[in-house]
């Protein structure tokens, strides 16, 4: 293969893997914050990309200004998942992070029957956008303009994520909370908020994944599916817990999954992401980044 | 609970009306199972089947000027006018799960037949049980050639399958090449489920026996959240002629791709599947104009049968969108089901069994492109020829074979 | 050595005291034998049939998980992938040789065992969540070598030949009795397994282990060696009834036998009943399974998706209200961890 389409391969790789970091982040988040694995983030995928569909379904926007519309209204959905049932989960005596496994199974199966409740299965799709079908051409590497500003804005939520977890209040709550979940109490903050409020941000990263996504992916009620299970490879390889390492392993995975392709039947590309885990966590047994 | 038991009550209702003496005889309705993928990744599917099926339904029960069979009867005369009843189910794509449900159709709903299934798999599974209850099983859309090769009694198909499909387009290829086009080199790009494998496993031996050369030879992962790797390889080989066997989902990640990544195929040749699906067109369209699909249906013979047309906009009426490749075969399966009830006058196993077996129905009385419905030993339908069709300026026009072309093809594509 | 012998003589007493609350389980396990036993003669409708036949499969599928997962702590997302080896092996052998499935369903229940050794020797030094996405994602990749296998049949499976009725080939035309008094055994064989482990010096071992690892290990007990019987077991019977859902199915491909979606149905009863418990499994199953089918059967026809909505809320209504497990509801503390 030439050097033309491997520098092609890599650019893909590279935007593509930004955009999982992204999907991945919030789930690092939430579990960083209270051990949960939420077996739901792929259907919060799927729910922000059916907002940014139907928002522009009624108000004909472009996707990219619905965008941030869409990850507010994942930051409700995240928080109310929270308070209305994982909230519930954690209060069993044992086994708890299987519980949470169960409940937030049992949420996922809902959120598609609901899905499909208001959406009916169609595959349905957004067409005619500022970026849809764009692609800047640099002497013969191809990038496209969804997936150029959907990488910039991960780059983006990464650096704000970080500054928002080390330099505000709410932050340093967030911190505190998950080093000690009963001393936090006893200098008045309030437990269920800040998780609510961990569960909100984390909805809302995987929100503008999923409104970046929407603009030229396909939507229907399983499509979470396939990113949930990169989700959760991406964030045990980096490092559950690890913002940094999920950035790093998201685009660890979109590389080794662009260059696998062409070096094996593209059916069997994710083997070489989930040996890679392996491999990781056998020599780093909290991945690359992990402190938990 | 409760469901269960008044599907019980309605079991025996039915149970009381079969036994009743003879001079009473028929039945006032003939229940027939249903069973697709209701829920799950192919739900899509089951929602527009219930619309297709629901318009047959329509037709059978009530009394239209259409030309196929049972039509213009309210009801079937055959068996004094009785009413159709469908029950449907959902198999959610699992063998396990089809199989269930087609047992429950027979023994709880004490249907008299079954049509489905869209998954070859759950096709499988259920022709089994389906063989041993004596109940036959009219598949319209499962297109796995070994399907057929099983030595079932009960086991019939209306469409055709996997092989007979590539097959015809492999003749048109040859025709383009006869006609002096050149066409050497072709890449095949197909999923990793039974129906990916199926049809690319015929195409690589049709392109080695008829002498194309295939310069890739693409498998990926269905559902897969990127092809970008996977369509460098095609950018890369650049062949004459791309061949698809991919579903709606991939098939919109794969046209979107190829546009972002600047290739343009020369020919696009496609499986129908996603192809067929106008989801894929709502999405990409725009680029798929000059592609070709292989088909079982062609919307513009409306032209020449005004049937086709009139149960379109029937079917449009529900669903809100063109009937296509799987909605008419879903169609046709009941309307031949339907027809061989009617002949058999009897909603018994065996004699519908032998009613479909003897089944004849010429071409001009389907809504398909076949020269019949004539089913073969195996219970294949050997008459359901296939044909090709072209995407040009958004409507799908008939280029193949040279009998049902409405006119030649566009080719290269792009003109 | 020393710590060992402490360690009996510290767990002897509480044995003793324990053990005869333990002997009582014996005679529920009857009962409830001989209610399945006699139900199909009450329950002759063949769905219905089915449903009590996929409830006894996922109870002993789910029990076989809780022996590594419920009392020995290391949870796996993986069992799929042993479920897939016993119901591959019983194909391949009976459809490519011949070999009747019993011996197939020994060969692959003894094949997962091995590879859950194997499996075991690399990933138990993982702790918590990352030794259960490494079980899961060991399993996408058996599932993608399986899926790309044309050996045995890539995607298109094995189908089982049809022929007559015999238990030689445990394949029954309509009847579905034999397949109840199967699934029952294997039900009862990993409940008994259970059992014997539960009361023995293993089970006491692993209970340790689950506890506090570290704590286990200063006292002496083999923790390696206790997670790696631990594995080989719970594999064992897992492919077991993968090599039953093979037989019973008669058609095997990758999606339907090793999706990752049936390493979740088997933790979900016992978690639902409560999980490292005796009776947990069964009762999940006897609930979930049950819903399950019926959703689907009489609401799922309609393609709304309400059976989606049903099935899903009513699994979290159970983790909202009963988060130990439905078990502790009958017997206050009977979620015992």
């Amino acid at each position: 293969m030439q050097i033309e389409s491997l520098l092609q391969v890599f650019a893909s790789g590279l935007l593509m893997g930004l955009l999982y970091a992204l999907i991945a982040v919030g789930l690092s988040l939430i579990f960083g914050l209270m051990n949960v694995v939420n077996f739901a983030h792929g259907e919060f995928l799927m729910v922000a990309m059916y907002a940014v569909y139907s928002l522009w379904v009624v108000t004909l926007l472009d996707p990219v200004l619905l965008a941030p519309v869409a990850t507010a209204f994942l930051f409700g959905v995240g928080a109310f998942a929270y308070m209305g049932v994982v909230r519930f989960a954690m209060r069993a005596k044992s086994n708890v992070s299987m519980v949470q496994i169960f409940a937030t199974f049992g949420l996922a199966i809902f959120i598609q029957g609901v899905a499909q409740y208001f959406f009916t299965p169609d595959y349905r799709s957004i067409t005619d956008t500022w970026l849809g079908g764009k692609t800047i051409s640099i002497g013969g590497l191809f990038l496209p303009a969804p997936q150029l500003i959907g990488g910039l804005i991960s780059i983006v939520l990464f650096i704000g994520l970080y500054l928002l977890m080390s330099r505000t209040d709410f932050g340093k709550a967030l911190e505190a909370t998950r080093e000690d979940q009963g001393a936090v109490a006893l200098v008045g903050i309030n437990r269920n908020k800040v998780f609510a409020l961990g569960w909100g941000l984390g909805a809302a990263l995987v929100g503008a994944a999923g409104a970046v996504l929407a603009i030229f992916y396909y939507i229907y009620p399983q499509v979470g599916g396939p990113f949930a299970l990169i989700a959760y490879v991406v964030v045990a390889l980096g490092g559950f817990g690890s913002i940094f390492g999920a950035l790093a392993a998201g685009i660890i995975v979109g590389l080794v999954e662009a260059f696998t392709a062409v070096l094996i039947p593209p059916s069997m590309k994710t083997i070489a992401v989930y040996s890679l885990y392996l491999a990781v966590v056998f020599i780093r047994p909290n991945g690359l980044f992990g402190r938990l | 609970m409760i469901t269960r038991r008044q599907a019980l009550i309605g079991g025996a209702a039915t149970s009381v009306a079969l036994q009743a003496p003879a001079l009473l005889a028929q039945p006032r309705e003939v229940v027939i199972g249903v069973i697709f993928p209701m829920s799950g990744p192919s739900a899509q599917i089951g929602r527009d089947a219930r619309f297709a099926l629901e318009t047959a339904l329509e037709i059978v029960n009530g009394q239209y000027d259409f030309d196929l069979p049972t039509a213009r009867h309210a009801g079937l005369p055959g068996l004094g006018n009785a009413k159709v009843r469908l029950v449907f189910a959902d198999h959610q794509g699992d063998p396990q799960k089809g199989r269930a449900e087609a047992e429950r159709l027979i023994t709880q709903e004490r249907v008299c037949a079954i049509v489905g299934a869209y998954h070859s798999s759950v096709a499988a599974t259920a022709s089994v049980s389906c063989e041993r209850y004596a109940t036959p099983l009219v598949i319209g859309d499962s297109t796995s050639p070994n399907l057929t090769r099983r030595n079932l009694k009960f086991f019939f198909r209306t469409t055709a399958h996997d092989e007979m499909f590539s097959v015809a387009m492999f003749d048109f290829l040859d025709a383009q090449r006869a006609a002096g086009k050149q066409i050497k080199s072709i890449a095949l790009f197909h999923e990793d489920t039974i129906f990916g494998t199926d049809s690319s496993n015929v195409q690589r031996q049709l392109a080695k026996a008829r002498g194309y050369n295939v310069t890739a030879d693409v498998k990926y992962r269905a559902n897969t959240p990127s092809l970008t790797s996977e369509v460098q390889q095609l950018k890369n080989a650049d062949p004459d002629v791309l061949l698809p066997s991919s579903y709606t989902t991939d098939a919109i990640l794969l046209v979107r791709t190829m546009a972002e990544l600047g290739y343009k195929p020369k020919n696009i040749l496609a499986q129908a599947a996603g192809f067929a699906d106008q989801a894929v067109f709502d999405a990409v369209g725009d680029k798929l104009g000059g592609m070709i699909s292989r088909a079982s249906f062609a919307i513009d013979m409306a032209a020449q049968r005004p049937t086709i047309g009139r149960v379109n906009d029937m079917f449009k009426a529900r669903a809100n969108r063109d009937l296509n490749d799987n909605t008419a075969r879903q169609f046709m399966a009941l309307i031949v089901l339907v027809d061989a009830i009617n002949r058999a006058k009897s909603t018994e196993g065996a004699a519908i069994r032998d009613a479909l077996a003897a089944t004849d129905i010429p071409g001009a009385q389907t809504i398909m492109p076949w020269a019949g419905c004539k089913f073969d030993k195996d219970g294949q339908n050997a008459t359901a020829n296939p044909v090709l069709i072209q995407y040009v300026n958004k409507q799908w026009v008939t280029i193949f074979p040279a009998g049902s072309a409405v006119r030649g093809p566009i080719w290269p594509m792009n003109g | 050595m020393n710590e060992t012998m402490t360690m009996a003589a510290a767990s002897a007493a509480p044995t003793q005291r324990a053990a005869g609350a333990r002997r009582a389980q014996l005679p529920i396990l009857a009962l409830v034998c001989a209610v399945t036993a006699l139900l199909p003669l009450v329950m002759q409708d063949v769905y219905l049939q089915n449903v009590l036949i996929l409830t006894l499969m996922y109870a002993a599928l789910s029990q076989s998980w809780n022996i590594l997962a419920g009392y020995c702590g290391q949870i796996s997302l993986g069992h799929a992938l042993y479920f897939g080896v016993g119901a591959y092996a019983a194909s391949f052998l009976f459809a490519g040789y011949g070999i009747t499935p019993w011996l197939g369903l020994l060969v692959g229940a003894v094949l997962s065992a091995g590879l859950a050794l194997v499996l075991g020797y690399v990933c138990f030094g993982l702790k918590g969540h990352y030794f259960a996405i490494a079980t899961m994602v060991i399993a996408e990749i058996g599932l993608l070598l399986v899926h790309n296998s044309e050996l045995f049949g890539a995607a298109l499976g094995i189908h089982w030949p049809l022929g007559a009725d015999s238990w030689s080939s445990m394949q029954f035309a309509r009847t579905k009795l034999p397949y109840i008094y199967l699934a029952l055994a294997l039900f009862v064989l990993t409940w008994l397994a259970t059992y014997a482990i539960e009361g023995s010096r293993w089970g006491f071992w692993w209970r340790a282990i689950k506890d506090d690892p570290e704590a286990a290990e200063s006292l002496g007990v083999e923790v390696f060696r206790s997670k790696m019987a631990a594995a080989a077991v719970s594999a064992f019977f897992t492919a077991a009834g993968g090599a039953f859902y093979a037989a019973y199915v008669a058609y095997v491909d990758p999606e339907s036998v090793m999706s990752f979606r049936f390493s979740l149905l088997f933790a979900l009863p016992a978690v639902l009943g409560g999980i490292g418990t005796l009776w947990g499994p069964a009762v999940g199953a006897l609930i979930l399974i049950p819903i399950t089918e019926l959703t689907r059967s009489y609401v799922g026809g309609s393609g709304s998706g309400l059976d989606l909505i049903i099935y899903g809320g009513l699994i979290m209504i159970v983790a909202l209200v009963k988060p130990e497990g439905l078990l502790s509801l009958v017997r206050p503390g009977g979620a015992k961890a």
